[in-house]
C-alpha cells in the first residue's frame, strides 16, 4: 500500500512510449489489407523494379497523415527483397529547391552508393552529365534508382529544371528509375508546367485519414501488452483488461470524438496517446480514463482563457469597461476612458470595487504584459501615456468563457456584460 | 506507307484463309468446326511472323468486332485501303465473328501470366520509340523536305517546330535525323553533323554558342580572347578553305528556355542562319505557338523568318490507330476495342497528349492485373475463367484516377471543424470579395456553429487549422505580421465544395 512505483510499471511505459515513437511500429496494421496505400505503393514500385520500366507516383494527403512512414515501410521491404537491385535517392523541397544544391546533393548521394570519389567543385553541368552517365549505367546494370522527392511542391517553384531533366530522363528507355514526390498540396500537380506535367504519369495515392473501425485497432495495437515472460503474471493481463474498459467506455468515445473533430490525422491520436501514458500512474501501474481527459485538455489548450483565468477582479473589471465601450461602437479608447467608464459603472451599481488611479494603471500593465491587451498602433500621431488607444486581443466569447470558469468573479460583472 | 498496311492487310489474309472453309458452320458457334478452323486460323497466323491479329479483337460480345472491323477503314487515309476494306466489310464481319470465338476458345492471353503481362506494358510504355511513327507523316516529310532542300542546295535555313506537349515532336525529329542521314549517304553528299542540345541542360543561355562551337568541324577551340558567339559568326562570314564541307544540323530543343528579357540569343541564333557562308540547318522545338511572330520581329524584317511545323494536338482516331500500333506486334490480344476507344476518347477531349493515353491504359493493365492476382487468392486452382482482358469498367476506372482531383474526397474526410471552416469560406467569398482576414472568417464560423450548437474551436486552434488548410492547397493564407490580420482566399472552387459536402444535410442547409 506504500508509494513504491512498480518496476513493471517503469518497463510497460517505456515499452509504450517506444511503440509510439517508432513509425513503422504504429503503421504496420494500418496497412495489412491490400487495399492500403501500403499495397498500392508496393505493388506500383515492385513491379516497376521487375520489369525494368519507369514509373512517377505521387503522395498527397495532409501532414501527420503517414506518408513518409509508408513510404519508408515500403523502401525498407523492397530492399529486403531485392538487395541489389535498388538504390535510393532523397531529396527535401525545403532544403534543395535550388537546382544547383539538388544536382549536387543527388550526385554525391550517387557518389556514397557506388563508392565513387564526390568532388565538390563540380559544376552544374558536369553534376547533370554524371546523373546522366550514372542513370544509364544503372540502367544496363537493372539497377532501378528510386528518387524520393518530399516536399514536393517546393520543388515546383521557379524554372522546374530538377523536375523536368529528372522525368527527362525517364522517357528514355536506358534509364531505369522512378521518382516518388510527398507533399501535402492536393494539387501539387497542377503546379507543375505543362511540359514536365505530361511527363509525369499522373499517378497519386490519396491519405486520408483511417475510418473509425482502425483507429480502434490501432488503440488496441498501440495499448496491448505482449504476454511475455518480461512482465509479472498477473500485470498484463489486468493491464489489458483494464484497456479495453477504458476503449469501450462511452466517455472515452466522446472524448476521441473531440479529438478527431479538430484533427483527425493519425500524428494526433499518437500525441494524444503519448501524453495519456506519460501521466500513467506509477503506483498502480495502470492507465485510467483521467489520464485521457487531462491529456485532451493539454492538447486543446486555450491560452487567451487561461489569462483570463488567473486574472485579478480589477483586471476584470477593466475588460468589461473595455468590452462595453466596444460594444457601443466607440473603436479607439484609452486609459482614460476606460477610467470614466468604470467610474459610471461605480455610480450606476455601487459596486465595493473601486480603486484609484495609480492601482488601476499598474492593472492596465499586467493585462498589457498577459497580451490580453495591447496598443494599436498610429501612423502619425504619436500620443504618449494615457491617451494612447489601446484594444482587446481576445473575443468576446473568449472573456464570456473566461468570467464563467473564474474562481470567483462577481455576479454583477456577467450581467455587465451581457449588457 | 508500309505502317497503314499492316492492320488492313491483315483481315485480307485471314479471310483468304477461313474463307476456303466456308461452311455453313459460319453462324454456328460449334466446338468442332471451330476447333477445325482454329488449327487452320493457327497455321494461317503462323504463316505470317508478325499477323496483327488483335487489332480484331476478341471480347466476348458480338458488337466489338464488327465496330472494330468496320473503324479500320476510317482510320487509313488513302483510298485504295478504304475500297479494298469497303468491299470485304461483310466476309471480314462474319470471319471475324468466326475468329474471334476460335480465339476466344483458345486465347492466349493470360493476365496472370507476368512474362505477358510485361510485355504488353513495355509496348505501352512511353519510353519505348516505336518502330514506325504514325499520324505524323504529313509534318515528318515537310520538314526532312525542307532538310535535305538545305543540304543539296548547301544553303543554311531555320525551321521552327511547335506543339503541344505530348504530340510526339521530338520522336519526329529523331526520325528526321535518322532519314537525312540515310539520305545523304544514299545522294553520296557528305553526311552532316549533328548538334543536339536541350536547353533546359543550359546554366547560361549564351553557352549554346560554345556548345556548337564545339562540334564545329574545323576544330577551333573556344579561345579567351573573343566570346563563341564572336567566333561563330567571323567563321561564318569568311570563306570556307574546303570546298566540301559539311552542314550542320543543329536541333535546339525546349527552345523558350532560351527566351531572355532582351531576346539576345534567340535573335543571334536564328541570325548565324543569314550569315553568307553559314552551314547550319537550325531547327527549334517549342510549345508556343507564335514564338517566331512574338520573339523575332526583326527576322521578318530581313525576309529570313524561320519555316513553321506545327503539331497539331492529336485527335480522337489518330490516339486510337497510334494505341493500335503499339500492340499490332503483340501475339495475343488484352485490351477490347472500345476500351481503347473510350480512352482515346477522353484523352483527346481533355488535351490530345499521347503520354497521358499511354499512362491510362498501363493504369488499366494494372488495374485488371490487380484483380486477376486478387482471383488468384481466392481460388489458387482452375483456369482463367473467362478472357479477361481489359474491359471499359477498367478503363472507365483508371480514367477517372488519371482525370480526377483529389479536392473531394480530400473535403469529404476532413474532420469536423475544418469542414465547418471551408463551409463559411465558401460563403464568404461568394460575393465579389476574394479575400478576407482570418478574424472575418472566424466570426462566421462562429455564427454557424451557433446555429448548430457545436461548441466552437478557440482562436488559437482556428488559427492552426487554417494553417493546415492552407497547407493542403485548400485555402490560401497570406503572410501579415499580426495573426489576425492574415488575409485568407479560397483555392478549390466553390461548386467542388458543394459537391464534397452535398451528403450532409446540415451543410447543404448552409450552403444554400
Amino acid at each position: 500500500m506504500g508509494k513504491e512505483i512498480i518496476p513493471a510499471a517503469e518497463k510497460s511505459l517505456n515499452l509504450i512510449r517506444g511503440r509510439l515513437c517508432d513509425p513503422s511500429y504504429v503503421f504496420r496494421p494500418l496497412s495489412a489489407s491490400s487495399d492500403s496505400n501500403y499495397s498500392k505503393l508496393k505493388f506500383i514500385v515492385s513491379t516497376s523494379i521487375t520489369e525494368g520500366c519507369n514509373n512517377s507516383i505521387l503522395l498527397l494527403g495532409p501532414r501527420g497523415s503517414g506518408k513518409a512512414a509508408v513510404l519508408d515501410l515500403v523502401v525498407g521491404d523492397l530492399l529486403e527483397e531485392f538487395p541489389d537491385s535498388v538504390s535510393l535517392i532523397r531529396l527535401n523541397g525545403l532544403l534543395h529547391s535550388d537546382d544547383n544544391c539538388a544536382f549536387k546533393e543527388i550526385a554525391r548521394q550517387l557518389c556514397m552508393e557506388h563508392h565513387l570519389l564526390f568532388s565538390k567543385m563540380a559544376s552544374l553541368d558536369e553534376n547533370s552529365q554524371f546523373i546522366v552517365a550514372m542513370l544509364r549505367e544503372c540502367g544496363l546494370a537493372h539497377k532501378t534508382i528510386i528518387f524520393v522527392l518530399d516536399e514536393f511542391d517546393m520543388f515546383a517553384q521557379g524554372k522546374q529544371r530538377l523536375l523536368y531533366s529528372l522525368l527527362d530522363a525517364m522517357q528514355s528507355v536506358t534509364s531505369q528509375a522512378v521518382v516518388i514526390g510527398l507533399s501535402s498540396r492536393l494539387d501539387a500537380d497542377q503546379l507543375l508546367e505543362k511540359r514536365v506535367r505530361s511527363r509525369f504519369s499522373h499517378r497519386k495515392i490519396l491519405f486520408l485519414p483511417p475510418s473509425r473501425e482502425e483507429f480502434d485497432g490501432l488503440l488496441e495495437h498501440l495499448l496491448s501488452l505482449p504476454a511475455d515472460s518480461s512482465f509479472p503474471n498477473g500485470y498484463v493481463s489486468r493491464f489489458n483488461e483494464k484497456i479495453k474498459n477504458i476503449t469501450s467506455d462511452t466517455r472515452f468515445k466522446d472524448i476521441l470524438r473531440t479529438l478527431f473533430n479538430a484533427n483527425s490525422t493519425v500524428n494526433s491520436l499518437l500525441k494524444f496517446i503519448f501524453r495519456a501514458v506519460s501521466l500513467m500512474n506509477l503506483e498502480s501501474g495502470l492507465l485510467s480514463l483521467e489520464n485521457f481527459k487531462a491529456a485532451l485538455s493539454s492538447m486543446q489548450r486555450q491560452p487567451k482563457l487561461e489569462a483570463v483565468r488567473d486574472c485579478s477582479i480589477l483586471e476584470l473589471y477593466l475588460l468589461v469597461c473595455m468590452r462595453r465601450l466596444e460594444v457601443k461602437e466607440q473603436s479607439a479608447y484609452n486609459i482614460i476612458s476606460v477610467m470614466k467608464e468604470y467610474k459610471t459603472i461605480h455610480d450606476s451599481f455601487q459596486t465595493s470595487d473601486y480603486y484609484a488611479q495609480n492601482v488601476c494603471l499598474r492593472a492596465f500593465e499586467h493585462l498589457r504584459e498577459r497580451q490580453v491587451i495591447c496598443y494599436t498602433e498610429n501612423r502619425g500621431q504619436s500620443q504618449t501615456g494615457e491617451y494612447r488607444p489601446m484594444k482587446l486581443l481576445i473575443s468576446a466569447s473568449e472573456l464570456h468563457q473566461g468570467m464563467r470558469s473564474h474562481a470567483c468573479c462577481p455576479a454583477i460583472l456577467l450581467k455587465l456584460l451581457d449588457h | 506507307m508500309p505502317a497503314i498496311a499492316g492492320p488492313s492487310s491483315s483481315p485480307q489474309k485471314h479471310v483468304v484463309g477461313s474463307r476456303l472453309e466456308v461452311t455453313g458452320g459460319l453462324r454456328s458457334a460449334e466446338v468442332n468446326t471451330c476447333r477445325k478452323r482454329k488449327l487452320r486460323s493457327d497455321s494461317a497466323a503462323e504463316v505470317s511472323s508478325s499477323t496483327p491479329v488483335n487489332s480484331i479483337s476478341t471480347p466476348m460480345k458480338w458488337k466489338s468486332p464488327r465496330r472494330c472491323a468496320v473503324s479500320i477503314p476510317k482510320t487509313a487515309d488513302e483510298e485504295i485501303k478504304e475500297d479494298s476494306n469497303g468491299n470485304l466489310a461483310s466476309p471480314v464481319i462474319s470471319a471475324v465473328k468466326n475468329l474471334s470465338v476460335c480465339l476466344d476458345v483458345e486465347s492466349k492471353w493470360n493476365p496472370r501470366d507476368e512474362e505477358q503481362m510485361k510485355a504488353v506494358k513495355e509496348a505501352l510504355h512511353v519510353s519505348k520509340a516505336p518502330s514506325t511513327v504514325v499520324c505524323r507523316e504529313d509534318e515528318q516529310r515537310r520538314v526532312s523536305e525542307f532538310v535535305k532542300s538545305c543540304m543539296e542546295q548547301n544553303k543554311a535555313g531555320s525551321l521552327y517546330i511547335c506543339g503541344c506537349p505530348g504530340t510526339g515532336k521530338s520522336l519526329s525529329m529523331e526520325k528526321v535525323r535518322q532519314q537525312a542521314d540515310d539520305w545523304a549517304k544514299q545522294a553520296g553528299l557528305p553526311c552532316s553533323e549533328t548538334v543536339s542540345v536541350n536547353c533546359t541542360s543550359l546554366t547560361k543561355t549564351t553557352d549554346i554558342f560554345s556548345k556548337i562551337l564545339g562540334k564545329n568541324e574545323s576544330g577551333s577551340k573556344a579561345n579567351g580572347s573573343s566570346s563563341p558567339l564572336q567566333q561563330l559568326q567571323s567563321l561564318f562570314s569568311q570563306k570556307q578553305q574546303q570546298s566540301s564541307s559539311k552542314m550542320m544540323l543543329i536541333i535546339a530543343d525546349e527552345m523558350d528556355y532560351l527566351i531572355t528579357r532582351d531576346r539576345g540569343v534567340l535573335h543571334e541564333l536564328f541570325m548565324l542562319t543569314t550569315l553568307p557562308f553559314s552551314r547550319c540547318i537550325l531547327i527549334g522545338v517549342a510549345n508556343a505557338i507564335d514564338l517566331a511572330d512574338r520573339f523575332l520581329p526583326k527576322l521578318k524584317s530581313l525576309n529570313c523568318k524561320p519555316l513553321v511545323v506545327t503539331f497539331r494536338a492529336y485527335s480522337k482516331e489518330q490516339i486510337l490507330r497510334i494505341l493500335q500500333e503499339r500492340l499490332v506486334a503483340l501475339p495475343y490480344v488484352a485490351f477490347q476495342s472500345n476500351a481503347l476507344e473510350i480512352c482515346a476518347r477522353k484523352v483527346s477531349a481533355a488535351s490530345g497528349d499521347m503520354r497521358k493515353a499511354l499512362c491510362v491504359c498501363r493504369s488499366a493493365l494494372e488495374i485488371l492485373e490487380i484483380e486477376a492476382r486478387g482471383s488468384i487468392d481466392q481460388e489458387p486452382q482452375g483456369p482463367v475463367p473467362e478472357c479477361q482482358v481489359v474491359k471499359m469498367d477498367h478503363m472507365l476506372a483508371a480514367l477517372s484516377k488519371t482525370f480526377k482531383s483529389p479536392v473531394v474526397d480530400t473535403i469529404q474526410s476532413l474532420p469536423q471543424h475544418q469542414q465547418i471552416i471551408v463551409c463559411s469560406a465558401a460563403k464568404a467569398f461568394r460575393g465579389s470579395k476574394k479575400d478576407r482576414t482570418i478574424a472575418e472568417l472566424n466570426k462566421l464560423y462562429l455564427e454557424i456553429c451557433k446555429s448548430s450548437t457545436i461548441t466552437p474551436a478557440g482562436i488559437t486552434e482556428f488559427t492552426n487549422m487554417c494553417t493546415v488548410l492552407n497547407d493542403q492547397g485548400i485555402l490560401k493564407l497570406s503572410q501579415a505580421r499580426d495573426e489576425k490580420l492574415r488575409r485568407v482566399s479560397l483555392r478549390v472552387d466553390e461548386a467542388d465544395i458543394t459537391f464534397a459536402l452535398k451528403e450532409i444535410r446540415f451543410f447543404r442547409n448552409c450552403l444554400l
